[in-house]
């Protein structure tokens, strides 16, 4: 049902992607803007400050947002260009019904008849094959009012057990580490640490192209003294005049970590006092070190000893320190056991909840912070909660006046959604803000269980590729045409404003999901006339949770620039730091700092093991991807926007003149890269900045440039990410 | 109007990542939308990701206007090189071949040079320049001269350059090592340096290599 | 008195005297002139003056010197003429006539400049061989309905002056005039709304000239009305007002804004310069080893950089600085300031 055969040209022509550029009064240099909106960016986790200008109902251009303390006007290209989004020619103006005879595979429908279709084919499918049948994608790009209307919409109006969102390709990784060691799943510190540490250790983050207003906050610590140690595979814009450099091969993080921590154990640079009175797990850990000694540590991560141990010696002496990690280590079929690896590195330190004292991990989406906090996990309920735990079971249902026997249990994450899709289990699909086929791996795979979909609806303001195989398409808001809150990368609650009403029959994404809920017949519980409501019963539905937002207002975020949670009370201004000598939470209950009921942090044994699929003699060379700085994740916006193509038009293949010269590649060649499950044709971008037994190819492109037509859909057993950063390819120069 | 004389302009390319965010922005300032004006360019990106933003140095005896056949090139009183005065400018190339920096750009279409103006329609009324405010590295840094010794314990300001035996002075600074001791940075004596950055040195490069056969 | 002025104040007395014995000589000894326009006379005679002077001084700088030399050399190189020649109507049409460069900058700035530039070409047309007695008409002795015109002296074309030729040459500083305004009209809002134009114009460079024309324009369109409807109503007053704005503008010529229509025909020698430098050798950066410019432009610019006093000389085999390119100058900046933290390191 869902299949396009001939059409996906037809498609593109019609809905695109198509490139908008500033013209008419968006280039006109007389024209008073009728308001400024003060909002954040829509991409990336930092969610920098800026101001829109907005004209008739259409947003014409930016003026940065330098009272905004987190970036003080500074954005990347991105968010320079993000105006261009609206008044796109893609936009969906309208809902969509699949119709093979329209133009564009699609016909305009009108939005009632959409919704009733939706309802129907909802009712249709749980009735005949239950209500686990019908499976929910959601998205951490999404208001966190929208995402706990998205949790509680799967629960609650459909019953199924079957939500999960693509947080499950971005921060799963470091949120179950986190939750592990301390207890809690968000930045254990503000940015503002950063300045105040004598290391900064980067492991694994691109920082200047996925997080490119970090970039300040590193350098500025350097200026004050810090050194700067970054872990990748490729010499990245900060890793090129960075202190210390780790070319670390790819899956290889793990024995990295443990290697430097049996060299702090060695030296004694431990901090002894901490470990014993706030820890536990040391000396399991400290006995699994023991195997990696430098030499080992060597050999298995590709680095030299030498640098392994001036990184132990800097890491291990260092009076403050921040150590940052990203997708780099955390997408990976063993992506906890790296993030354990590093957190035991902190641990060991005794260098956390203080001031230039801190750690965190990069987080990549919009609101992936609030996004995973309130519900649309498959195994979680508001306030962080856990789904197949009876107490918290039975708060959410009290919010929500069911009885908690009416909730589903946990369901299964967003891959073993697909592969439930693909055994016959789940029929019929909604999705929203989310590009699966672009954005997951084996990518072949994820569309051959689109194809077999009986029912899919999908809600979005552009076509995207994953919503080229749907039924409905429902018009949804854009960042701009919609209001509240989203978490940033450092646990600040910041509001998004609205500038501008969506065009034609497009409408606010919780809307639609209450329409839904209404031509189900079950609209109790969706009632909701305006975000604020909901974020109310957000609030009253987190309290007492980890992640306690009950002290958040709309007006205290105004008042103070964001507000970090936990915020538990109307006086409390919410908390910057976590884990500082004293703090009281609801989990420790004053035994301690850390969130477990001993008050103590844990130290994991990290396990090293390779990657899911090591190179071989028949795909002897590492492919590894990433993002591009002009781009965001699956590119269904940034690919939209034509200044931000033109600086980065198509995904080229990285490679190492020595892999080159040994290919017979030159550089701007075409090269085809194969693994066992595609293959993908592109230009070769020969570079001495990459490790020279690995690839890399940047992500957000679709169709035949899609680098996940590559990747393997090995995940990690506990976050269940999908393992992006290590398969096994062959390389040839193509004829 | 005129840029207040305490706010100054600081550049330190090796903060510098290439993201072309000042690129992109600097097209949407009204003295010059759509054009950007700022070069942006890798170094030699074969070998490294060194990038280098170029804006106008703005200097106190500018080349471009000397040469300029036209008379199309002033500097205003606040020390600011203006973009050429679109009645005067022929387009002749002279200020993009003659400035020292590299700065100038032809719109051949237009019969008109186009150049970094230090956004005068923000700084001339306070405001910072569009480039300096997004750069997320602070490369591209606007503010006073205690800002920039407060922000930069590391580094010094230096506006003199030396190309052959010519020495240019420049409103615009770049930083350098405050342990150095150089009245100019030596632009010619560059000349064959090669672009730097942290080098791929892996102590089984070769056995790696050798198991791909 | 430096070289240059004494060079510069000889072309404008020559030019001036030139324009003056043409007076003469076209109004047949005075004859035809009218004397109450001699105030006109002696303010174009003064601006013939200020602007030759000005132009002998500018094409005595090094740069316009040697493009003035070069353009004229590439210009009249027998083997290209007439290809030049083709090239010189076809720019002089599409770039003076249509102002197509400035089309392409901004549709709203290339209206109000080519209604402007028309209107002001129309109005000088007629007034000034008027006023200089070049042109004068007569009625016909055999039917006073008719005027003769009379070009320096020489009888030329007769028409009827109740036709509608008749009106529309009587009324051409009418036309002109509202041309100019509607011109002027278009440039002020510009230069009201526009940010852009908000932060760089000056008064006396940008508003004024705008100014002039329409106190020129609006006084001349009141003469008209005057006598057309209002039996001459003020017309002595509106006459020395007019004239009053007329001649500041013609004072004001050499100095200001205006100035650029003298420059601005430099354009062209550019264009035949850039041309040849197409055609031939170019110059290799000596760094990078690319083309980035003719051979002939560069050796140029090295000559004009040494007049002017600048010491771009390498003491090794780039020999100048001149010879490597723009690209080339941007990346050793950044590597001069990378080499000097790389010490820092070291040290």
């Amino acid at each position: 049902m869902a299949t396009i055969p001939d059409l996906e040209q037809d498609i593109i022509e019609r809905f695109g992607p198509h490139l908008a550029y500033s013209s008419g009064v968006r280039l006109e240099t007389g024209i008073e803007p009728d308001r400024l909106v003060q909002t954040h960016c829509c991409f990336c986790g930092q969610q920098c400050g800026i101001q829109l200008k907005v004209k008739d109902n259409q947003v014409i251009g930016f003026e940065p947002r330098e009272d905004f303390p987190f970036n003080r006007g500074m954005l990347c290209p991105k968010g320079v260009k993000r105006y261009l989004q609206g008044s796109h020619p893609d936009r969906l103006l309208s809902a969509y019904e699949r119709d093979k005879k329209s133009e564009g595979g699609f016909r305009s429908v009108t939005y009632q008849k959409a919704v009733e279709r939706v309802a129907a084919e909802i009712k249709r499918i749980q009735s005949e094959f239950g209500n686990d049948a019908f499976g929910v994608l959601s998205g951490a790009s999404l208001t966190t009012e929208k995402t706990y209307l998205m949790g509680k919409f799967a629960r609650l109006c459909l019953k199924t057990a079957n939500i999960d969102y693509n947080g499950r390709l971005c921060m799963v990784s470091a949120a179950a580490g986190n939750k592990k060691a301390f207890g809690i799943d968000r930045a254990a510190n503000p940015w503002s640490d950063i300045l105040k540490s004598e290391v900064v250790l980067i492991a694994g983050a691109n920082v200047a192209e996925c997080a490119p207003i970090t970039t300040n906050y590193v350098w500025q610590a350097r200026e004050n003294g810090a050194r700067i140690i970054v872990i990748d595979p490729r010499i990245t814009p900060i890793a090129r005049t960075c202190d210390l450099f780790l070319p670390v091969k790819p899956g290889r993080d793990v024995a990295l970590f443990n290697g430097i921590l049996h060299l702090m154990i060695e030296h004694n640079l431990l901090d002894h006092q901490f470990i014993e009175q706030e820890t536990v797990g040391f000396d399991s850990v400290a006995e699994q070190v023991r195997e990696w000694n430098p030499k080992r540590t060597a050999e298995v991560t590709g680095i030299s000893e030498k640098a392994i141990r001036q990184a132990a010696e800097w890491w291990g002496e260092a009076r403050t320190s921040f150590l940052l990690h990203a997708r780099g280590i955390e997408h990976h079929s063993h992506g906890v056991q790296n993030v354990l690896g590093a957190i035991n590195l902190v641990l060991a330190s005794g260098r956390i909840g203080r001031e230039g004292c801190g750690y965190a991990t990069i987080t990549g989406q919009g609101n992936g912070q609030g996004g995973r906090e309130h519900g649309q996990k498959c195994d979680q309920l508001p306030g962080g909660r856990d789904i197949s735990n009876p107490e918290h079971r039975a708060y959410v249902a009290g919010v929500w006046g069911v009885d908690a026997a009416e909730l589903p249990g946990a369901g299964v994450d967003a891959y073993e959604i697909f592969r439930k899709i693909d055994r016959g289990e789940i029929r019929g699909l909604l999705s929203i803000c989310f590009n699966p086929k672009v954005s997951l791996p084996d990518s072949k795979f994820v569309t051959r269980a689109l194809e077999k979909l009986e029912f899919y609806v999908a809600i979005d303001f552009f076509l995207s590729e994953t919503a080229h195989h749907a039924d409905i398409v429902l018009p949804g808001s854009l960042h701009e045409e919609d209001e509240g809150v989203v978490t940033q990368i450092e646990g600040r609650v910041i509001k998004i404003n609205k500038a501008v009403d969506p065009p034609g029959d497009a409408r606010q994404d919780w809307r639609i999901i209450q329409d839904v809920a209404k031509a189900l017949g079950r609209e109790r519980g969706f009632t909701f006339s305006e975000p604020r409501e909901i974020f109310k019963e957000l609030r009253v539905a987190s309290r007492g949770g980890i992640a306690d937002y009950s002290g958040i207002t709309y007006e205290k975020i105004e008042r103070q620039q964001g507000v970090f949670w936990p915020c538990v009370s109307d006086d409390d201004p919410g908390t910057e730091r976590l884990f500082e000598k004293g703090s009281w939470n609801p989990i420790a209950k004053g035994a301690g700092r850390f969130y477990f009921a001993d008050g103590k942090a844990r130290f994991n044994v990290a396990q090293y093991a390779p990657p899911a699929e090591d190179v071989d003699q028949e795909y002897p060379i590492i492919l590894t991807t990433g993002r591009v700085v002009s781009h965001f994740l699956s590119g269904t916006q940034t690919r939209r926007i034509g200044p931000l193509i033109d600086q980065y038009p198509e995904p080229k293949v990285e490679m190492h003149p020595r892999l080159a010269e040994k290919l017979g590649v030159e550089d701007g060649d075409w090269v085809t890269v194969e693994s066992r499950r595609g293959r993908v044709t592109l230009r070769a971008h020969v570079v001495a900045t990459i490790r020279p037994d690995t690839v890399f190819i940047p992500y957000h492109w679709a169709g035949n440039q899609s680098a996940n037509l590559l990747t393997i859909s090995a995940q990690d057993p506990i976050s269940k990410i999908p393992e992006y950063k290590v398969c096994a390819v062959r390389v040839s120069k193509t004829d | 109007m005129a840029v207040p004389r305490h706010n100054q302009f600081f550049i330190d390319p090796n903060r510098c990542i290439g993201c072309q965010a000042c690129v992109q922005a600097c097209s949407e300032c009204d003295t010059h939308k759509g054009h950007p004006m700022i070069h942006l360019e890798y170094v030699d990106r074969a070998h490294s990701v060194q990038t280098v933003p170029v804006v106008c140095m703005h200097c106190e005896a500018p080349t471009c206007a000397e040469v300029c056949p036209a008379d199309a090139i002033k500097r205003t009183e606040d020390g600011v090189v203006q973009t050429a005065r679109k009645p005067r400018c022929i387009a002749c190339n002279n200020c993009v071949l003659a400035c020292p920096f590299g700065v100038p750009e032809m719109e051949t279409e237009l019969k008109l040079m186009m150049k970094c103006d230090m956004c005068y329609d923000r700084t001339s009324v306070g405001k910072k320049p569009m480039c300096a405010t997004v750069c997320p590295s602070q490369a591209l840094f606007f503010g006073t001269m205690e800002e920039i010794e407060r922000l930069r314990p590391r580094s010094t300001p230096i506006n003199q350059f030396k190309f052959g035996r010519q020495i240019i002075a420049t409103k615009v600074h770049i930083m350098i090592p405050k342990t150095g001791r150089a009245a100019y940075i030596d632009v010619t004596a560059a000349m064959d340096e090669r672009s730097m950055g942290k080098d791929i040195t892996l102590m089984i490069l070769d056995e790696m290599l050798d198991v791909r056969g | 008195m430096a070289k240059e002025t004494i060079k510069a104040t000889l072309w404008g007395a020559l030019v001036t005297s030139a324009l003056a014995i043409l007076i003469i000589v076209g109004s047949r000894n005075l004859a035809h002139f009218d004397a109450a326009l001699v105030g006109y006379t002696f303010a174009v005679l003064f601006a013939t003056f200020g602007i030759t002077y000005r132009y002998a001084m500018w094409l005595q700088r090094p740069p316009t010197a040697l493009y003035w030399k070069r353009g004229w050399q590439v210009f009249f190189r027998p083997r290209h003429l007439s290809r030049n020649l083709a090239q010189w109507f076809g720019r002089v049409t599409g770039e003076f006539a249509l102002n197509r460069f400035i089309f392409r900058r901004s549709k709203s700035r290339w209206a109000a400049h080519w209604l402007i530039m028309w209107g002001c070409v129309m109005a000088m047309a007629i007034t000034f061989p008027l006023v200089f007695g070049w042109i004068h008409f007569e009625t016909l002795p055999e039917d006073i309905h008719w005027y003769r015109t009379y070009i320096f002296g020489f009888s030329t074309f007769a028409f009827p002056i109740h036709s509608i030729f008749g009106f529309m040459i009587f009324h051409g500083l009418v036309w002109a005039s509202i041309l100019v305004i509607a011109g002027v009209m278009l440039a002020m809002r510009r230069r009201m709304r526009d940010h852009g134009a908000a932060a760089l114009q000056q008064f006396g460079e940008d508003f004024l000239p705008l100014i002039l024309l329409f106190a020129i324009s609006v006084t001349g369109l009141m003469l008209t009305a005057s006598y057309s409807w209002m039996k001459g109503y003020g017309y002595d007053f509106l006459a020395i007002l007019h004239a009053i704005t007329v001649i500041f503008t013609l004072l004001w010529l050499p100095f200001g804004k205006f100035f650029h229509i003298f420059q601005r025909p430099a354009q062209l020698g550019v264009g035949f310069y850039k041309d040849v430098g197409e055609r031939s050798a170019q110059a290799q950066c000596r760094r990078c080893k690319e083309a980035f410019a003719s051979r002939m432009h560069v050796e140029d610019l090295i000559k004009v950089e040494q007049q002017l006093g600048f010491k771009y000389e390498i003491d090794d085999a780039t020999e100048h600085y001149q010879w490597i390119c723009p690209r080339c100058r941007r990346s050793m900046l950044a590597l001069a300031q990378g080499r000097e933290w790389n010490e820092e390191v070291k040290r």
